[in-house]
C-alpha cells in the first residue's frame, strides 16, 4: 500500500525533507504536550492551560499541511474498481476528469480559506470585502514574547494578551494553496503520461514470489 | 429529493477515481453553493472546526502512533510467541494462536490494518512453513485482523463517539465482550476446520515457555493495563486518571519508551547486527535524549503522521458533509419518514445493517461512520435503541466492510503482507467471513452483549434529547 516516493531533483529532496520533518515534528509535539500536561496535573498538581488548544491547532496543521504531501506521494485512498474496467485510453480520460474535480475542489477551498482567514489578518477578501477582525484572539494560548512586536505592527500598537487568531488559521489558505500546487503537479504528470490515476493504487507493484513452502493440503 | 443528488455526486466522484476525501468535500461544496446561501468561507471554517470542535478525535493520532511504535518495536513478535506458547498445541494451533495474537494486539492498537500488518507479516510465513496453505493463513489473518477496531482501544469507536457525542469510555467498554466473543468464535471455527482438514499442532512447550514468553511480552501487554486503568480507574481504589485522549498520548509515550529502552528493537540502543545483544542503557546514557531525535523515531512518527493525515483528511471532509446534512435537517426528515412508515426497532436495525454493509464496501469506515451515524442516530433514540448498542453494531458492520471488496482495507493490506493477489485474498477470507456475519446477527439482536459491561461499570446510559 505504501508508495515509495523518491524525489528526483535536489530541490525536490529539500522540500521532501522539510515536509517529512514537519509531519514527524508536529505529531511528536502534540504527543509530548499532551503527555507533559498529564504529568503536570498529577505530579505537579497544575494544569497547562493552553495544552489542549495548542494540541488541537497542531492537529489541524498536521492534517491540513499533510494533505498536500499525501497528494504528492499518492497516499489518498480512492476506489479504483471501476477505473480498472476501462482500457488505458478510458482510464486516461477518467484520470483527467478526476484530476479536474480535485483541482476545482482545491481552488474553491483556497478561495474559501482565504475569505475565512483574511478578516482575521486584516486583509481584503476575494471580492474586496474588508472586515477587520485582527484583534480576535485564541482562547488559551498566551502570546509568545518573540511575537510581541506583532501588537505594534498590526494591532494599532495594542499588545496581544493571547495569540491572535490569524496565526493558527493561517494554515487554511496555506494548505489549500499547497493542495492546488500538488494537484496541478499531478496533472502535469498525468499529461506526460507518467501516472494514470491520482489515488493510492491497491495492486502490488511487483508481486513477490510466494514463500518457499510445500502446501500439504489441496 | 436533493439529498439523493448529494449522495449521487459522492458516488459519482468516487467511481471516476477522485480520492475519498475530495469526493466528500467537493460534493458538499457543490451542494451548498447550489441549494443554500452558505459561503465558501463557511466551508473552510467547518473544515478547521473538524479539529477545533472535535477534541475527541485527538485520540486518533495518538493511538496510531502508539501502535506504530509497538509494531516497529518488536512487541508483535513477543505477543505471537506468547500466544503460540498458550494455544499452539491444539489442532490448527498456529492459526488459533494467530487469532489470539491478533486479539492481544487489537487491545494495544486501534486499527484493523495495523493489526494485520503487525501480526500477519510474521505468522503467515510461519504458518506456511509448518504446512498451512497460503489461502488458509491469509484468510484467518484477514478476518482476525478486523478485531482491531472491535477490541478497545478503537479508532472507529472514537469516530462514532465524536459523531454522536456518546462517551468514548463507554464505547471502549462495550467492545470488550463482543471482541472476546468474535475472537472465540473464529478460534472455534478454525479448530473445527483443523479437525476436518487434519492441520498440524505445535508441540506443547510447557508452562516454563508460557511464563518466559509472558514475561517478555508483559512490557508490551502492560499497555492494556495503562489504558484501561487510566480511563476507568480501579473500583474502590482510584477514580479515572485521564481522558481517553490523554490515555492515548500516554500510551504513545509508553510504547516509545518500551521500544527504545526495554526491547531495544529500534533507536540508539538497537544491536548493530542480528547476533549482537542490545546495548544496556548504562553504557550509553545519552540515548535518553538521542532516542527522541533518532532516525528510527522520526520514521515511526512520519509513518504514523501519514496514516493520521490520510484518515483525518477523509474524516474532516466527511464532517463538512455531515454539516450539510444537519443544516438541511435531513436526519430529521429521514427519521420522520421512516417512523411514519411504521418500522420497528428490528426492521430499522436490518436497514442500518444493509446500508452499512453496502456502504462499507465502497467507503473508508471512519468516513462512512461520520456520515451515517448522524442519519440513523436520532431514529435509533426515537425507537429506544441504546446508542452504545447501535455503535457496536456499526463497528461490527465496518469490520465486515473491511474484508469485502472492492474497498476492503484489510484485503489490500493482507494481499501485501501475504504476497498474493487481492482477488485470492477475497476468496480465502470468504469462509471466515460467514462467522463474522453470524456474529453480526448475534450482536444486532442481543443488545446485552454490548451493553452489559458498560452498564455494570458506568451505570445505565442517560439519553439527553
Amino acid at each position: 500500500m505504501s508508495q515509495r516516493y523518491v524525489p528526483r531533483t535536489p530541490l525536490g529532496r529539500v522540500i521532501n525533507e522539510i515536509e517529512e520533518t514537519l509531519i514527524a515534528a508536529i505529531l511528536g509535539m502534540m504527543t509530548l504536550i499532551t503527555f507533559v500536561n498529564v504529568v503536570a496535573r498529577y505530579v505537579f498538581n497544575s494544569n497547562i492551560l493552553w495544552a489542549l488548544e495548542a494540541t488541537v491547532f497542531l492537529f489541524a496543521w498536521l492534517v491540513l499541511l499533510g494533505a498536500s504531501y499525501c497528494v504528492k506521494i499518492r497516499a489518498h485512498l480512492g476506489v479504483d474498481v471501476m477505473i480498472n474496467l476501462f482500457n488505458p485510453a478510458g482510464q486516461r480520460v477518467l484520470g483527467f476528469l478526476a484530476l479536474a474535480s480535485c483541482l476545482v475542489f482545491s481552488i474553491l477551498l483556497l478561495i474559501g480559506s482565504w475569505n475565512y482567514w483574511a478578516p482575521f489578518a486584516n486583509l481584503p477578501e476575494f471580492d474586496g470585502t474588508w472586515r477587520d477582525q485582527i484583534w480576535y484572539e485564541v482562547n488559551d494560548i498566551p502570546m509568545p514574547a518573540v511575537l510581541a512586536w506583532l501588537g505594534d505592527a498590526v494591532n494599532q500598537g495594542e499588545a496581544y494578551e493571547k495569540m491572535p487568531r490569524f496565526i493558527p488559521y493561517a494554515v487554511l489558505p496555506l494548505s489549500a494553496l499547497l493542495l492546488v500546487i500538488r494537484f496541478a503537479e499531478a496533472g502535469w504528470m498525468l499529461i506526460k503520461g507518467e501516472v494514470t490515476t491520482i489515488i493510492a493504487s491497491h495492486e502490488l507493484d511487483d508481486a513477490p514470489e510466494p514463500p518457499a513452502a510445500t502446501p500439504r493440503e489441496r | 429529493m436533493e439529498v439523493v443528488l448529494l449522495f449521487s455526486m459522492v458516488i459519482g466522484f468516487l467511481m471516476i477515481g477522485v480520492p475519498v476525501a475530495v469526493s466528500l468535500g467537493l460534493s458538499s461544496i457543490a451542494f451548498l453553493t447550489i441549494f443554500s446561501d452558505s459561503t465558501l468561507a463557511s466551508v473552510a471554517g467547518t473544515l478547521f472546526n473538524a479539529f477545533d470542535g472535535h477534541a475527541t478525535l485527538l485520540a486518533i493520532p495518538f493511538f496510531i502512533l502508539a501502535s506504530s511504535f509497538m509494531s516497529t518495536g518488536g512487541v508483535a513478535r513477543r505477543i505471537i510467541r506468547f500466544a503460540i506458547a498458550c494455544v499452539g498445541h491444539f489442532r490448527g494451533g498456529l492459526a488459533i494462536a494467530s487469532v489470539f495474537a491478533c486479539m492481544l494486539f487489537a487491545a494495544l492498537s486501534g486499527s484493523s490494518p495495523a493489526t494485520v500488518v503487525a501480526i500477519g507479516s510474521i505468522v503467515i510465513a510461519a504458518m506456511r512453513q509448518v504446512g498451512y496453505s497460503r489461502d488458509f493463513a491469509a484468510g484467518v489473518i484477514c478476518n482476525a485482523g478486523t478485531l482491531g477496531i472491535l477490541i478497545p482501544p478503537s479508532i472507529v469507536m472514537v469516530v462514532y463517539a465524536a459523531a454522536t457525542d456518546v462517551s468514548v469510555g463507554r464505547m471502549f467498554l462495550a467492545g470488550v465482550v463482543p471482541g472476546l466473543m468474535a475472537g472465540l468464535m473464529l478460534m472455534i471455527g478454525i479448530y473445527i476446520a483443523a479437525r476436518i482438514r487434519n492441520l498440524p499442532a505445535q508441540p506443547w512447550a510447557g508452562f516454563s515457555e508460557i511464563g518466559e514468553s509472558a514475561r517478555e511480552a508483559g512490557w508490551g501487554l502492560f499497555l492494556i493495563v495503562i489504558i484501561m486503568v487510566g480511563i476507568y480507574g480501579i473500583p474502590g481504589l482510584t477514580p479515572a486518571i485521564f481522558t481517553p485522549t490523554e490515555a492515548a498520548a500516554v500510551a504513545a509515550v509508553y510504547a516509545f519508551v518500551i521500544a527504545n529502552f526495554v526491547y531495544r528493537d529500534m533507536g540508539p540502543l538497537k544491536p548493530a547486527t542480528e547476533e549482537d545483544y542490545p546495548l544496556p542503557l548504562v553504557r550509553k546514557p545519552h540515548a535518553l535524549v538521542t532516542a527522541m531525535l533518532h532516525p528510527d523515531t522520526k520514521k515511526v512518527l512520519l509513518e504514523a503522521g501519514k496514516l493520521t493525515v490520510m484518515l483525518m483528511f477523509i474524516i474532516a471532509n466527511a464532517l463538512i458533509l455531515k454539516h450539510v446534512l444537519t443544516d438541511e435537517q435531513i436526519p430529521q426528515q429521514i427519521a420522520s419518514s421512516l417512523l411514519a412508515a411504521g418500522f420497528g426497532p428490528i426492521m430499522f436495525l436490518v436497514i442500518v445493517n444493509v446500508i452499512l454493509l453496502i456502504g462499507g464496501q465502497f467507503m473508508e469506515p471512519s468516513g462512512l461512520l461520520i456520515i451515517v451515524a448522524p442519519l440513523v442516530f436520532p431514529i435509533a433514540i426515537e425507537l429506544g435503541i441504546d446508542p452504545i448498542h447501535l455503535g457496536i453494531i456499526m463497528v461490527v458492520n465496518m469490520e465486515i466492510g473491511m474484508i469485502t471488496p472492492p474497498v476492503g482495507l484489510n484485503l489490500f493490506v493482507t494481499s501485501g503482507v501475504a504476497g498474493m493477489p487481492v482477488f485470492d485474498v477475497v476468496r480465502a477470507a470468504l469462509p471466515w467471513l460467514s462467522i463474522l456475519v453470524v456474529f453480526l446477527v448475534l450482536v444486532t439482536y442481543v443488545p446485552w452483549i454490548s451493553t452489559a459491561l458498560p452498564h455494570a461499570i458506568m451505570g445505565p446510559e442517560t439519553i439527553i434529547k
